[in-house]
């Protein structure tokens, strides 16, 4: 018994619920609901359409990158089966849910911040404006004055 | 020396279990004759495992494996992998596979040191066969078939090939293997090799229709006759003699 995840919206699917398609190129596309295979049968992009896991993670409206999701993943090198090592499994199991949950929360309070923006528009303007202070005097253009040269050479001529 | 016999029936025995030198897989729910035919043969050498894969107990077909590893299908579910992991030796490596065409027994033709491949599989899961069974891998085809697995038996002492390769054909595996290859056939002239019967170094296991001529080239091409213990004592002793006088 496998929970698999659904192609569309990324929820868990539970033995005895949803539908399966196989394409004929042999890949499985797994939906929890009708929902989601309807709109798989539209062929609607899960990246585009809001309510999915695919849109929240390609739009950082959620946490992506954690060390937290390293663990949940399909292995195909089993290890040997021993009781010490399961019975921590199953302990740390739910240490490291409480510990992702929080994170995620930390994720989206940080997200919503009131005046982030205005940061951000502050931070391009300082950026804009005082850029000279991080460069280098030496790494500056010299100009050469050729106007300058120009007007010496018109003078000769002109006499 | 080669043992007849069947699986409910059905004389293809290489598709209901899978022999290598360091383990024996063989189907499960099958009647007890059939496993304690292995049993008698390999009980004390070497791990016999019940088990499915995907559910279907067509395991020969769907696996791939030697002395090294052990390769199953994307099918295999997690239960059947571990409970593999857990009955095998550690030194055997099992592993799942993410590949397209799910009956490995059947695109993989394997020993110990080589391996023939179905021209069609992933470039990684060629790389994984040589990684996790330790083999070279070579893509061919036996006698235009493309499943090399179905049609043809490998152990480290020699190989039985499809009866219609050509002699060329015969000659050109046989340098890549590097073991003798005989072109043959099983259960009274069937073609799929390894379905009628499944090899190591020092046993085999036919179908009940296999006929005396067949067992005899089996024997033959495999060494099964030299590789008796008695055999290997008469050796000893001869050396041993040697050394006296």
């Amino acid at each position: 018994m496998r929970l698999e995840k659904c192609w569309f919206c990324s929820s868990t699917i539970y033995p005895g619920h949803g539908i399966q398609f196989v394409r004929n190129d042999a890949k499985i596309f797994r939906f929890c609901r009708s929902k989601c295979h309807k709109n798989f049968k539209m062929k609607r992009n899960p990246r585009k359409v809001k309510w999915t896991k695919a849109f929240r993670a390609a739009h950082g409206k959620d946490m992506t990158k954690d060390t937290t999701f390293e663990f949940e993943k399909k292995r195909n090198r089993p290890e040997r089966y021993d009781r010490n090592v399961t019975e921590n499994t199953l302990m740390a199991i739910k240490k490291i849910a409480k510990i992702r949950t929080a994170r995620e929360a930390k994720h989206i309070e940080n997200r919503l911040k009131p005046n982030k923006q205005k940061k951000l528009n502050d931070d391009m303007k300082e950026l804009d404006q005082n850029i000279h202070m991080v460069q280098a005097p030496g790494a500056q253009k010299i100009k050469v004055d050729v106007s300058e040269k120009k007007s010496v050479q018109n003078e000769a001529m002109e006499e | 020396m080669a043992t007849r016999l069947q699986f409910e029936n059905n004389c293809e025995v290489g598709v209901f279990s899978k022999l290598t030198n360091a383990y024996c897989l063989v189907a499960i729910g099958g009647s007890e004759n059939f496993y304690s035919a292995f049993e008698s043969e390999l009980a004390d050498v070497i791990p016999i495992v019940k088990t499915s894969i995907g559910g279907t107990r067509i395991i020969g077909r769907l696996c791939a494996g030697n002395k090294n590893g052990l390769l199953v299908p994307h099918t295999t579910t997690d239960q059947e992998l571990q409970h593999l992991r857990n009955s095998l030796p550690d030194q055997v490596v099992v592993q799942r596979i993410d590949e397209r065409l799910s009956a490995l027994g059947n695109c993989i033709a394997c020993n110990d040191y080589v391996a023939l491949a179905h021209t069609d599989l992933d470039k990684e899961t060629e790389e994984i066969i040589a990684d996790v069974l330790g083999v070279e891998v070579f893509r061919q085809t036996i006698a235009g078939n493309i499943l090399v697995g179905s049609y043809c038996a490998l152990s480290n002492k020699g190989g039985m090939v499809h009866p219609h390769t050509s002699v060329e054909d015969l000659e050109e595996l046989s340098t890549l293997l590097q073991v003798p290859l005989v072109a043959g056939t099983v259960n009274r002239g069937s073609e799929v090799i390894a379905a009628g019967m499944t090899v190591n170094d020092w046993t085999s296991f036919c179908g009940s229709d296999t006929t005396a001529t067949e067992l005899s080239v089996i024997d033959s091409i495999f060494k099964l006759r030299e590789a008796q213990p008695s055999s290997i004592v008469d050796e000893m002793r001869k050396s041993l003699i040697d050394t006296y006088v």
